[in-house]
Formats: structure tokens, C-alpha cells, sequence
């Protein structure tokens, strides 16, 4: 990474600015008279009031809401009472209004409100200096907002034109700081024609042991200590060979944040779309001096302070109650949405390549997945396949016929998918350029004229699409007429869409830029349009939004699309997977995909995968083997690379790599049933696919700094070989187990073992209590293995119980809304095993049927067992494997479109 | 063939291993089970023997028979999975409509391309028999030049050991009619030399004696202090570190020891203060660091004192000037006439070892021509030289057999090596399929070029297609009739047969 390229806080104005600012007292104060409650909503009048002034003088009026919401969450909002033009309000994070709860008034007096949601967490709101705390079901302080006095709000004020200032208003008297009304870094100008304009807010943790979320960065899943060096930042950037352990910014940026300890988990979600830099104090971390954590936590040991600092906007802030890791995270999913079901065959395994070259190219690496029988579900074509890096083109030498391509590929049930990037080429003829150029579609420079800006094509413009009718002309463009060659089958990527400009500041889009704001009467100059400042993070949202629409529209409706994003928001989940961008083929970047992936998860991003092999460099057969086995079992499994560097499919490896690969994917389609169970689950029930522990174990402080391995669901913990020549990896096995080892059915017994691994080894584990799904069948793509049939492993605890679940349906349509699904709970007892249909009315007509199962752990291994489906019954053959005491029951061959039940006798 | 009752998937050949009326035992021996449970698709045996049919096992082989075209064996995991991969179809038999069977029509296609080739490699061979001919040919006209060539060897290297008996004979008379010369010119060297000494033992004497104040035959601390000479660093007073590097770490020195130790020192400085000398190294005589610290400023010194670079010049200038009037020397008549008959004599020995190399270089180019593998019956041998070119959209590509490739821009711009004659890289049963060109330009951020020329049979020798599939390997289609043989395309057919 070229550092210099990219802003440090003390080069970030407001940050400069602000970062020091925590005054003894706030200014902020709440006036108790002003209150009123409606509904849900708490409404009064905070100002500010200058402690040096013996007269009180009220220096500005602000709006302050307190809101509850539905399930343990309350909103904070405080926006000048009457700001000289409105402030941005973040538009697309959230998953539409959030849904209220009941909020009471219980007592008002001695200077404080207290109020209570209808679960009863209360929260206590001091009026001066204004300060809120949030109260666990116990009454016990949760979360403290304005403890240490960094509430503020800048409020906007007018450029004086001339020295003498006519308009009289105390706060406009302030003399202007330089980097008031313009900045500049290396050789960009920021006009900031709106002078300052930041916010911040503090939140303090009690009782934390840690804080997590705030993704992306490069750092550990557990935030740290911020107190030297920079604080996270926040600010979707393309970053050039990033670097690891580090809190610079890079593609994503979530503003939500979650605190955890034995007591409790809870999270803050901070609704805002401009630059924000968040420090984070730990008390309870070595490095913090102890004098001053006894000073401020009085003798607690644990607390963890943050602060949130943004460049514009208004203070936004959700507040998640918990009480639990899986309670905090729902929440944020219920405020910005889940990831929608995705289509089957994007949880299988994607073949990505910057750039298969042309149609041949793209044929010989389909075929030669099929000589070596290795399963892939897509082919991905990068930038080289349009015309002159004219998106909805095609290279006419390379891919003439783009629709006989996909069709080769289809007819084997395998996709294409190929890259959309925002930025528009300026070339004349282009139809795209010359209708964005006519119809002023285009983000705007800071004089008004279309922004133009270098990327890929060379002279590149933006489409605007937080105008409505920008997104629908681009949403158009994926039409199939308008994008010809392309089928329900051709996928999509957006890339670049930070946005990434090589020649702009950061590798962006210059802050002063304009975009669109609807029209409102009297609103002009500054009023009448939003600076690129206040919505930057958010620009990748809409240009996903825009893209999902299209795909949705495309097909009537009908196919559910894919979509992968480099930049991420708040809320990017609802629209698209994400993956940690380019990153590079080391061991240590393939550590690191796990604790990323897992901070994108919890933030929301359950869809998250790095690029197998990493994107720089050229992957050794060992670094390769690992990476592929690693990302097997993450979420979203592609690998890529980049076009400087030397062929890596995988028949380009000696022969034993070949296999060592083929044996990963295979045991990915195995599972990919227990994926897209998860990822069903996951839209019912908004809980990330792959979990920290300490979701499942909160009570088990060895769980809490974990992030090189991970739960999938709660069923299965994973544990990657991310070095070189490993012999062994030391695991974590929490709970109680037994964890059985996945290959082999042996229990483990935690809290540590030493698991020995051979390079063909991944170290898996299925607890106790579990059962999952697979299929042994593995066959060249998703598509081809509908009807086959499943093995359940069923994977016994100290009860001789477990249970699971199955989601089935086509795997590619809506048609699950209208109840055309399986959503069925199996479980296991010593005296019957049953599989039933969990959701009322839903019914698919699969061909799938019960080939098998295993189950693990069995101490009395029952004499007989008889299948029970539609009034028959048959009994079954089982095997029992004295060694690992494995029973296996024999083809029992029941439908799994209907309930059957095995029953057994001793 | 599909007479021979036997379960699905099975070919014809293990077809005597599943016996219905016999429990089956799977064919890796771990397992026996009840016949039934072959192919009832369910996996019994790790090998995947008992589901020849079915897709029940990963590792299985079902085998299609495929009547009317070539039988086919499949991963099992093809069995019903909606694709049609037997051109008989019954591979997807659980859903019977789904394929039809196209092996007549695709076995009259391949019958007809089997044909096609056969045909083209029957005319093509008989090119190729013409390559061959001429192939054998060149060699064997190679092979008489060689034999020519190692004659005219030893002819050449009898007359250069004539000529090097001669030019050694009137060396030693030149030898001889010189000594005497030599031997004054050594003579007088070492009178200079011996001068030289003298003058230098008699400036430190001078010096010491001039520097040892108090005559007490010592040059003590105190007595160099007081010259400005040893402030080497003209800093205006002789330290301590001067003291120690002149003084050579002891308190004093005797005269002895004064002309080893201080006088190599001290006389490039005096002479340098007399503007008379440069020395060769300013940080020979200093300790490190200080060197270091110094070194700016005597460099600035001598850049600004131009007349010592120039003396130093002329110096060498003047040695040259020596070695040069040594061979210019005139000798009397007789010895004259001596010194150039060796010299005539070296000449023409010169010329006679270079005429044997020249030859020996011929036998070398012609050897390693003829130990150049250009096929079973040296078909390509011919070709050994021949350029051909291929345009695409953007650039020329080059072929020179056996030598190398190249690639031109159409815009203009140097010609670039895409690899030079490696080896033959075909697969085991037909080596001379596959050309490969090794070692070519390194590309930006990756390996050196190579290119893979890939042989096939046609009537005309030409290049068909060039591609780039992975960066900087490069993927080339040569057609020539020397790639035209009867024999190992009728082998081609047989393994395929057999599967």
C-alpha cells in the first residue's frame, strides 16, 4: 500500500479538529420542559449553553428524539432545531421505518426522565449535561451515551462575505478557523463550501469485555485500543495492495458496533454515511494504564469506551439492547435487513479469473473442471470482456456469440457471471455516455458540470443514482433486450463502486461533488443538493440498488438474481454478497479472510468470502491447497486472480494439488444443502451464516478473542490451516461437546485439543446435539444435484439426542413465497427419530430422497429401527461400527417432500 | 456385444465378475454382499464396484457401450443427472425421454472425419516421404561435409604445428639477439629503483632530524605538536588522533621506525602541500568515522586544485609513453631482421590456428545439427531453418523451425523472442506432436516466454493458429505433411478402442 495516498486523521480536517475534544463538562443540556412523548417517541429541545457565561446564554438549538423500537432497540437523534439548510440524513441503510415499540414515561424529576419500552429496559436521561443511560432487564446500566461529554453537533453557519458580520448571531461571531471553508490534501482542493459541519458521540460500555463490528479493516475481530495511532476509519476507499493488522479504511464501511461480556451483549448502530474515525478505549486491555481505569470505571475492571466522529450529518444513533450476542445482532438485521435467499448455485463454487480471455478460454476451463471432476457452478468474466471497457458491451473479436457461451455453460447447469462497474466511459457513440451526457445523469464537480474522473476506461463519469430516475434508466440496462447475450443465468458484479477514481482524492470521488436531492420549493445554491461528502459511503448502496432492481425486473420477478459488491454500507446485505477485494496470495492474508469475513457478519454481511488463492501474487500448491480448503467452508467461495499473474486453475498444479482441490470442493457441494439451510435460516431469524463463538458460548470468556476459527450455524465449528507445513493446530472446542470430528465421527472433548493435520486435512467439528445434512453425490454443478438423495448426520450429545433442520426448494425463483418450500426440523432421540414439515402450508414436490443416516457418538446401538412415511413401514438395515461407534441406517429410501419417523427398539 | 447379460454400466470385459447367482464381492475385497445389492443404489463397497449403474458411489465407473460409435466409461456422478453424456443415452436412463440415442449418426460422423483424416494423412505421407528423402538427404550431405571437414581439420592442424615449430625456432633467435638489451634496460630499472630509495631515505632523515628539536634521535608528542605538517585536518593544532595516526599509537619514534611508520604517511601530504601529489585513497589513513567526516572536505580540495589532476595525468601518460618507445626500439640491421622474421612467423601462426578453429567450429555447427532429433525418419529435417509467419489482428508471428519465434507489433515497435528451439514435448506415444520453444524474452512481472507449436497433419507446411491462453506462453498450430504418418494415427484409434 502507498500510505501517502491515504488521509491519517491528523490530515482529515474534522478529525484533526475534533479528535481532541472532550470537554469537562458537555455544553449539551436538555430542557425538561420541552418534553413531550408520543407514541413511541420522546421529543424536547437540547441546547447548548456556554459554562463560562454566568447569564446562561443559549449558544444553539437542536431537536433531540428518543425513539423505542420493536425488539430491545432504541434510536437517538439529535439534529439542529433550525439549521441554516437541511442536514443529511443517511437514506438507504435502513431495511425501510423501523418498526416502534411502546415507550411510558415513569418519573420526571431531579433533572432526569426516565422512561421504560414494553420490555423493560429503561433508559434514564440526565438533563445537564445531557447524558442517556440504557438499562439491562436486571436495571443494571448497559450503555451510557454523552459520559464523557463528546456529544456535538457543528452547526452550520453562513460564509461571511465581508468582515463586518450583519447577522448578529452569537455563534456566527466565532472566528474561522483555518480549513473552515476549504481543505487540501496533496494536490486536491475540498471547497467545503458548507464549512464545518461534524458530529460526534461518545458510548460507553460497562461491564465489556470487548467490542467488535465496524467493519472493514484489516485488524482482528476484537477492536483494540486506539489511544496510539489513528482510530478506525471508516471510509470506502479502493486501496491498492492493503495491508494487514491495520485500521486504515478500505472498501466497507459499517457504523455498528456491538459490546460483550458475561453480563450482556449490546450494540450501537451509527446511522451515518460520511467519513467517521471511531476510537475505542478499553479498560480491561493490558496497555491501558490502571490508575486511570480504576479512575474511570471506579473500580470495575471492565468497560470499553467509543466515540463516534463524522464528518456531516446529524447525530443517529440505534441502540441495540440484547441481551444476548444472537439478540444484538438480530437487531441490527432487523434495522437494515438480511440477505435475501440467494440462488442455490451461488453458494457453490465460483471460477473467477481477471481475465478469462474469450469464448475459447472460457470453454477449455469449464471443460477441464469436467476431465477433472472437480464441481464449479460459475464462470466469471472481469472487465476484458467488453468493448473498450464500455460496460453492457461485449469484446466483438473475443465473444461473438456471448449467448451460445452461457448456453454451453447452462446446459450443464452451471452460470456465468460478469462485471458491472459504475464508472462510465466518456467516449462519443457510447450509448450509455452520450444518453448520461443528454440527460444530466451524472454526479456533478463542485461547479455544477459533469465530473470527470480516471478509472479503468480511462476519462470515466458517474452515474448520479440517488436520482429515482437515474436508478431506473440504469436499473434498465440490465434489461436482457438491453443487455444482449445476457440471460436470467448471467449474474452480476459491481465492482469499483467505492467509488474508486485513480486520479481523485484517496483514489475517490472529490468530496465537493454534487449529487441529486429532490426538488423542494425555496431550497437553492446550497440547499439544492448534496455534497458527495455526505453520502460517500453510501454511493456503492444505490449503485447495488439500481443493479439488484434491474436484475429483479429483468426476469419479471421470477429468478432471484446474485450480485457481489466491492464497497459496502449498511444495508448492502439486502442487495448483494460482499467480498474483502484484493488481497493477496500470502498465508497471512488467508488468516486474515476469517476474521474479516466474520466482522462483516456480525455486521450484517453473512455472504462474505475472500478471493481463493488471493487476487496479487501467484499461490504455492500448499498455500493454494489451504485456501481452497479454508474457503470451502466460508460463505462465499470464489477464487480469483490477478491478469499480471501466472494461470492457477486447478489442473495447473501437480496432479495431488488437483486432488487435494477436487476433495475440498466435493466437500463443499456436500454440504450445500446445510448452506443454504443456514442462509434460509438467516432470513427468518437475521443471525449471521458463520458466527463468532462467544455467540454461541457468551459465558465462555476463552471464546471472546477468537477469530481464527468459527461456528457455521451452531452445528459446526470450523478451524482453517492458515500456515505453512502445519503438523498440527491447536483448537478451541467450547461447551460441553462432544465435538465430533467430521471425517472421522471421533468425539472431542474440549476446552483445547491439539488436532494432527496431514496437507489433506480440514479441521472440522460437528457438535453434539446436531444434525446435518449432506449429500454424498457430488456432481459437476448445484443445479444437477436436485433430486439426489441426503445423508443425515446426526451427531448425539450426552442425552443420545441431537436435532437439525432442511430447507429445499428449485433453487432459483421466488416461488418459495408462495409457500413451494420444505422447511423441515429433524430430530433424534433414543427411541424415534422424526423429520417434520416446520412451516405451516409449505410444500415442494422434490424427488430428494433419505439415502442415509449416520449417527455418531452411539453408546446402546439399538436391535431394530423401522421407517414410518404415508402409513408405510419398513424395516431398516443398520451397520454398527464398533470402532468410533458409528451406527449407519441402510437406504431407508422416505421421501423428504413428506414427514417420516424412524423408530427404533432395544 | 450387448448380448452378454450383465448389470447396467458394466463393460463387456467385467462383465464374468458380477455373477447373479453368486454374492458379490467388491472388487477391492473389503466387502461381500448380497447380489441384490448391486446397483440398488445405495454405496456398499469403497471402491464403488456394486454401483457400476447408479451415481450411489463418487469414485464408480459406468460405462456406456454406446453401439454404432465408441463406448465410453463416465465418473458415476454423470449417471442421471439431466445431461446427456453417452451418445446412447443410458446413462440418464431413470428419465428415458430425455436423450436419444445419437451414436449411429455420430459414429458415421466420426467414421467419415476418421476418413477424412486417414485420407489426408495417406496423401500427406506421401509428402512426408519426400521430406524424409530430403531430410536424409541434407544429412546426408552434412555428414560428407563432415568427413571433409575433419580432413581439412588435420590437414590445418599439421600446418599449424609446422608454422608454431617455426615461430618458436626464431623466437628463441629473437630471444637470444634481444637478451642483451634486455638485460641493460633491467639493469637501469633497478638504478632507478635503488636511486629512488636512497633520495626517499635521505628526505625522512632530513625531515626527522629537522622535526627531533632536541636531538635526542626520538620524535616525541611534544615535538610534532609543534609542526604544522601533521594538522592533517588544518584545524590549527596537531590532536591526538593525529598524534596517533603519525606516531603509530606509540608515545615516539625512533628514526627506524619513523621511516616505516610516519614518513609513508607524512610524504603524500608534503607532497601534496608542495601541490605535487594526490593520494589514492583519503581514507587509508584515518580512522573511520573521522575519514568519513573528512572526506567532504578533501574531496573539495582536490576538485578545486585542477594543476594536481593534471600532474597526476601526465604521470601516466608518461609511463605509456615508456611501454610504447619499448616496441618502437631500434635495433641494429641484423637483430632488425631477426625481430621481424618472428614477428612474420607469429603471423602466419596466428592464421593457421584461426583457420583451425573456423573448421572446428563447421564441425561443431554440423555435429550438433546432426544430433538434432527431427523425427522417427527425419521428416523434419528439411525444415530445419524454414521461417513461417502468421498474422493476427495485431502482430506478426514468426516460426523459424528449430531455431525460433518471434512476435512484431503492426504498430512497429522491436521484434520480441517468444522462445528458442527446445525440445520435442508430446506425449510419450507421439513425441513429435508438440514443439516446444523455451527461454523467450521475460515478461513484465513473470516468466520468460515460451511457445508450444502443436504438429498436425495437413498437405502444406503452414501456421494455422496463434494464441496467448496463459500469460507469456504462447500456444501455436503448425500443419505440415511431415506430421503425416499412416502408423501412429492407426494406433491413435486402437487405445481409443479399447476404453
Amino acid at each position: 500500500v502507498d500510505k501517502n495516498k491515504f488521509k491519517t486523521c491528523s490530515q482529515s480536517g474534522f478529525c484533526k479538529r475534533l479528535r481532541p475534544f472532550k470537554p469537562e463538562k458537555s455544553q449539551y443540556s436538555l430542557n425538561l420542559d420541552s418534553i413531550l412523548v408520543h407514541g413511541n417517541v420522546l421529543s424536547a429541545e437540547v441546547v447548548t449553553i456556554d459554562a463560562a457565561d454566568e447569564k446562561r446564554t443559549v449558544l444553539w438549538k437542536y431537536a433531540f428524539k428518543l425513539s423505542a423500537l420493536a425488539d430491545g432497540t432504541f434510536r437517538v437523534e439529535l439534529d439542529e432545531a433550525d439549521p441554516l439548510y437541511p442536514r443529511y440524513r443517511t437514506q438507504l441503510a435502513l431495511d425501510g421505518e423501523p418498526k416502534a415499540d411502546g415507550l411510558k414515561l415513569i418519573s420526571k424529576d431531579d433533572g432526569k426522565v426516565i422512561l421504560v419500552n414494553t420490555q423493560g429496559h429503561k433508559v434514564i436521561i440526565t438533563s445537564e449535561p445531557l447524558k442517556l443511560e440504557f438499562l439491562d432487564l436486571n436495571g443494571e446500566v448497559a450503555v451510557v451515551l454523552n459520559e464523557n461529554s463528546q456529544l456535538l453537533v457543528e452547526p452550520l453557519r453562513a460564509r461571511r462575505e465581508k468582515v463586518e458580520d450583519e447577522d448578529g448571531d452569537g455563534a456566527n461571531q466565532l472566528d474561522d478557523e483555518e480549513g473552515t471553508w476549504s481543505e487540501t490534501f496533496q494536490s486536491h482542493h475540498d471547497s467545503k463550501p458548507r464549512g464545518n459541519e461534524a458530529v460526534s458521540l461518545d458510548v460507553v460500555f460497562p461491564d465489556a469485555d470487548h467490542v467488535y463490528g465496524i467493519p472493514e479493516h484489516t485488524d482482528g475481530l476484537a477492536l483494540k485500543t486506539t489511544t496510539s495511532g489513528d482510530p478506525y476509519r471508516l471510509y470506502n476507499l479502493d486501496v491498492f495492495e492493503y495491508i494487514l493488522d491495520s485500521r486504515m479504511a478500505i472498501y466497507g464501511s459499517v457504523p455498528v458496533m456491538y459490546a460483550h461480556g458475561p453480563k450482556r451483549t449490546v450494540g450501537v448502530f451509527w446511522h451515518n454515511s460520511a467519513e467517521t474515525w471511531i476510537d475505542v478505549v478499553n479498560y480491561g486491555e493490558g496497555n491501558v494504564v490502571s490508575s486511570l481505569v480504576n479512575l474511570v470505571t471506579g473500580g470495575q475492571k471492565k468497560r470499553v469506551d467509543a466515540r463516534f466522529l463524522s464528518e456531516s450529518g446529524i447525530v443517529d444513533m440505534f441502540v441495540l439492547m440484547g441481551s444476548t450476542p444472537g439478540d444484538a445482532f438480530r437487531q441490527y438485521t432487523a434495522l437494515t435487513g438480511t440477505t435475501p435467499l440467494p440462488p442455490k448455485f451461488s453458494l457453490g463454487y465460483h471460477q473467477c479469473r481477471w481475465n478469462y480471455m474469450d469464448e475459447a478460454d472460457v470453454r477449455s476451463v469449464d471443460e477441464n473442471f469436467d476431465v477433472h471432476d472437480i464441481p464449479m457452478d460459475s464462470i466469471w468474466l472481469d472487465i476484458e470482456y467488453t468493448n473498450k471497457k464500455m460496460y453492457f458491451t461485449w469484446d466483438v473479436v473475443k465473444f461473438p456469440r456471448p449467448a451460445e457461451m452461457v448456453a454451453n455453460l447452462t446446459a450443464k447447469g452451471r452460470k456465468m457471471v460478469v462485471i458491472v462497474d459504475p464508472h462510465i466511459k466518456r467516449e462519443p457513440g457510447y450509448f450509455l455516455h452520450e444518453d448520461a451526457t443528454e440527460l444530466g445523469y451524472y454526479v456533478k464537480d463542485r461547479d455544477g458540470k459533469d465530473y470527470e474522473g480516471w478509472c479503468w476506461p480511462g476519462s470515466s463519469s458517474y452515474p448520479d443514482f440517488f436520482n429515482p430516475v437515474v436508478s431506473r434508466y440504469y436499473s434498465d440496462r440490465y434489461r436482457f433486450e438491453n443487455f444482449p447475450g445476457t440471460s436470467k443465468d448471467v449474474h452480476l458484479w459491481n465492482d469499483m463502486n467505492e467509488p474508486s477514481v485513480f486520479n481523485g482524492p484517496e483514489v475517490t470521488m472529490p468530496k465537493d461533488c454534487r449529487h441529486y436531492k429532490p426538488p423542494q420549493d425555496g431550497l437553492e445554491g446550497l440547499a439544492a443538493y448534496w455534497e458527495h461528502r455526505h453520502v460517500h459511503n453510501e454511493y456503492g448502496l444505490w449503485n447495488l440498488r439500481a443493479t439488484n432492481t434491474g436484475l429483479l425486473d429483468r426476469a419479471d420477478g421470477v429468478y432471484r438474481p446474485f450480485l457481489l459488491t466491492r464497497a459496502v454500507f449498511a444495508g448492502t446485505q439486502r442487495y448483494s454478497a460482499v467480498w474483502t477485494g484484493d488481497n493477496t496470495a500470502e498465508w497471512s492474508f488467508l488468516a486474515a479472510s476469517v476474521p474479516m469475513c466474520l466482522s462483516l457478519a456480525i455486521a450484517g454481511n453473512s455472504f462474505c468470502g475472500s478471493d481463493v488463492g488471493g487476487f496479487f501474487k501467484y499461490p504455492e500448491a500448499e498455500l493454494m491447497t489451504r485456501w481452497y480448503q479454508a474457503a470451502a467452508f466460508q460463505p462465499f467461495f470464489r477464487a480469483h486472480s490477478h491478469i499480471e499473474t501466472k494461470r492457477r486453475e486447478p489442473w495447473l498444479y501437480p496432479a495431488a494439488t488437483t486432488a487435494l482441490i477436487r476433495d475440498a470442493n466435493r466437500k463443499r457441494y456436500a454440504l450445500l444443502d446445510f448452506w443454504y439451510t443456514l442462509f434460509y435460516e438467516h432470513t427468518v431469524d437475521g443471525l449471521p451464516v458463520m458466527r463468532p463463538l462467544f455467540q454461541h458460548y457468551p459465558d465462555e470468556p476463552a471464546t471472546y478473542p477468537i477469530d481464527d476459527q468459527y461456528l457455521l450455524g451452531d452445528a459446526l465449528l470450523v478451524k482453517p490451516v492458515t500456515t505453512a507445513g502445519a503438523s498440527s493446530v491447536e483448537v478451541y472446542l467450547p461447551g460441553d461437546g462432544p465435538w465430533y470430528d467430521v471425517d472421522t465421527y471421533v468425539p472431542h472433548k474440549g476446552p483445547r485439543i491439539t488436532q494432527p493435520v496431514t496437507i489433506s486435512k480440514i479441521p472440522v467439528y460437528q457438535r453434539g446435539g446436531t444434525i446435518v445434512p449432506r449429500r454424498e453425490r457430488v456432481r459437476r454443478s448445484s443445479a444437477l444435484m436436485a433430486d439426489d438423495p441426503f445423508t443425515l448426520v446426526v451427531a448425539l450429545d450426552a442425552n443420545n439426542s441431537a436435532r437439525g433442520s432442511l430447507y429445499i426448494d428449485d433453487g432459483e425463483t421466488y416461488e418459495y413465497k408462495n409457500n413451494k418450500y420444505i422447511y423441515a426440523k429433524i430430530e433424534f432421540g433414543p427411541d424415534e427419530m422424526t423429520y417434520t414439515l416446520a412451516s405451516e402450508g409449505a410444500q415442494y414436490p422434490t424427488g430428494a430422497w433419505l439415502e442415509r443416516v449416520v449417527v455418531a457418538g452411539i453408546r446402546a446401538a439399538p436391535r431394530s429401527a423401522r421407517l414410518q412415511q404415508d402409513g408405510r413401514q419398513t424395516a431398516l438395515q443398520m451397520t454398527l461400527h464398533k470402532g468410533n461407534d458409528v451406527l449407519v441406517l441402510r437406504k431407508p429410501a422416505a421421501s423428504m417432500a413428506r414427514p417420516w419417523t424412524i423408530t427404533f427398539a432395544y | 456385444q450387448s448380448d452378454v447379460p450383465r448389470p447396467r454400466g458394466v463393460s463387456l470385459s467385467k462383465a464374468s465378475l458380477y455373477l447373479p447367482t453368486k454374492d458379490f464381492t467388491c472388487f477391492d475385497g473389503t466387502a461381500t454382499i448380497p447380489f441384490s445389492y448391486v446397483n440398488d443404489d445405495y454405496c456398499d463397497c469403497f471402491d464403488g464396484s456394486d454401483e457400476p449403474g447408479t451415481s450411489a458411489c463418487i469414485n464408480g465407473v459406468f460405462h456406456c457401450t454406446n453401439a454404432g460409435h465408441r463406448p465410453q466409461n463416465l465418473p458415476s456422478s454423470r449417471v442421471n443427472d439431466g445431461v446427456c453424456d453417452c451418445c446412447d443415452g443410458t446413462d440418464e436412463y431413470a428419465n428415458p425421454t430425455a436423450c436419444t440415442n445419437i451414436c449411429e449418426e455420430l459414429g458415421k460422423e466420426a467414421r467419415a472425419e476418421a476418413q477424412r483424416v486417414a485420407e489426408l494423412h495417406k496423401a500427406g505421407s506421401q509428402l512426408r516421404i519426400d521430406l524424409i528423402e530430403k531430410g536424409n538427404k541434407k544429412r546426408n550431405e552434412m555428414a560428407e561435409q563432415l568427413t571433409q571437414l575433419e580432413k581439412d581439420k588435420s590437414e590445418a592442424e599439421k600446418i599449424k604445428a609446422e608454422k608454431e615449430l617455426l615461430k618458436n625456432d626464431l623466437e628463441m633467435k629473437e630471444n637470444e639477439v634481444l637478451k642483451v638489451y634486455r638485460e641493460a634496460e633491467e639493469l637501469e630499472k633497478q638504478k632507478k629503483l635503488d636511486q629512488e630509495k636512497e633520495t626517499n631515505l635521505k628526505e625522512s632523515t632530513e625531515h626527522f632530524n629537522r622535526f627531533d628539536s632536541n636531538n635526542d634521535g626520538e620524535l616525541s608528542v611534544d615535538e610534532i605538536k609543534v609542526v604544522n605538517v601533521f594538522d592533517r585536518n588544518k584545524d590549527g593544532q596537531v590532536d591526538d588522533d593525529e598524534v596517533k595516526m603519525f606516531l603509530g599509537g606509540d608515545e615516539k619514534v625512533d628514526k627506524d621506525a619513523f621511516l616505516s611508520t610516519t614518513w609513508p604517511i607524512l610524504k603524500p601530504l608534503l607532497m601534496m602541500e608542495q601541490g605535487m601529489f594526490k593520494p589514492e585513497d583519503a581514507k587509508t589513513d584515518t580512522t573511520e568515522t573521522e575519514a568519513e567526516e573528512n572526506h567532504e572536505e578533501l574531496d573539495a580540495d582536490f576538485e578545486g586544485n585542477e594543476e594536481d589532476n593534471s600532474d597526476l595525468d601526465l604521470q601516466e601518460e608518461h609511463e605509456e609513453d615508456e611501454t610504447v618507445s619499448e616496441q618502437s626500439k631500434s635495433y641494429n640491421d641484423e637483430t632488425q631482421k631477426i625481430v621481424d622474421q618472428a614477428s612474420e612467423a607469429r603471423t602466419q601462426y596466428t592464421d593457421a590456428e584461426r583457420t583451425v578453429r573456423e573448421i572446428e567450429s563447421n564441425i561443431r555447427n554440423i555435429k550438433q545439427n546432426l544430433e538434432k532429433d527431427y523425427g522417427l525418419e527425419q521428416e523434419f529435417a528439411s525444415l530445419d531453418g524454414d521461417c513461417f509467419e502468421y498474422e493476427d489482428k495485431e502482430y506478426v508471428y514468426k516460426l523459424c523451425m528449430f531455431q525460433k519465434v518471434t512476435q512484431k507489433s503492426k504498430n512497429g515497435g522491436m521484434e520480441v523472442g517468444l522462445g528458442n528451439w527446445g525440445e520435442w514435448a508430446g506425449p510419450e506415444n507421439n513425441k513429435y506432436s508438440v514443439m516446444k520453444y523455451t527461454n523467450g524474452i521475460a515478461c513484465w512481472n513473470g516468466p520468460s516466454r515460451t511457445t508450444t507449436v502443436n504438429v498436425n497433419c495437413d498437405l502444406e507446411t503452414k501456421i494455422t493458429s496463434v494464441t496467448e491462453p496463459f500469460r507469456c506462453e504462447y500456444k501455436m498450430e503448425l500443419s505440415t505433411p511431415a506430421a503425416c504418418d499412416d502408423s501412429s494415427t492407426s494406433q491413435e484409434h486402437t487405445s481409443h478402442d479399447e476404453l
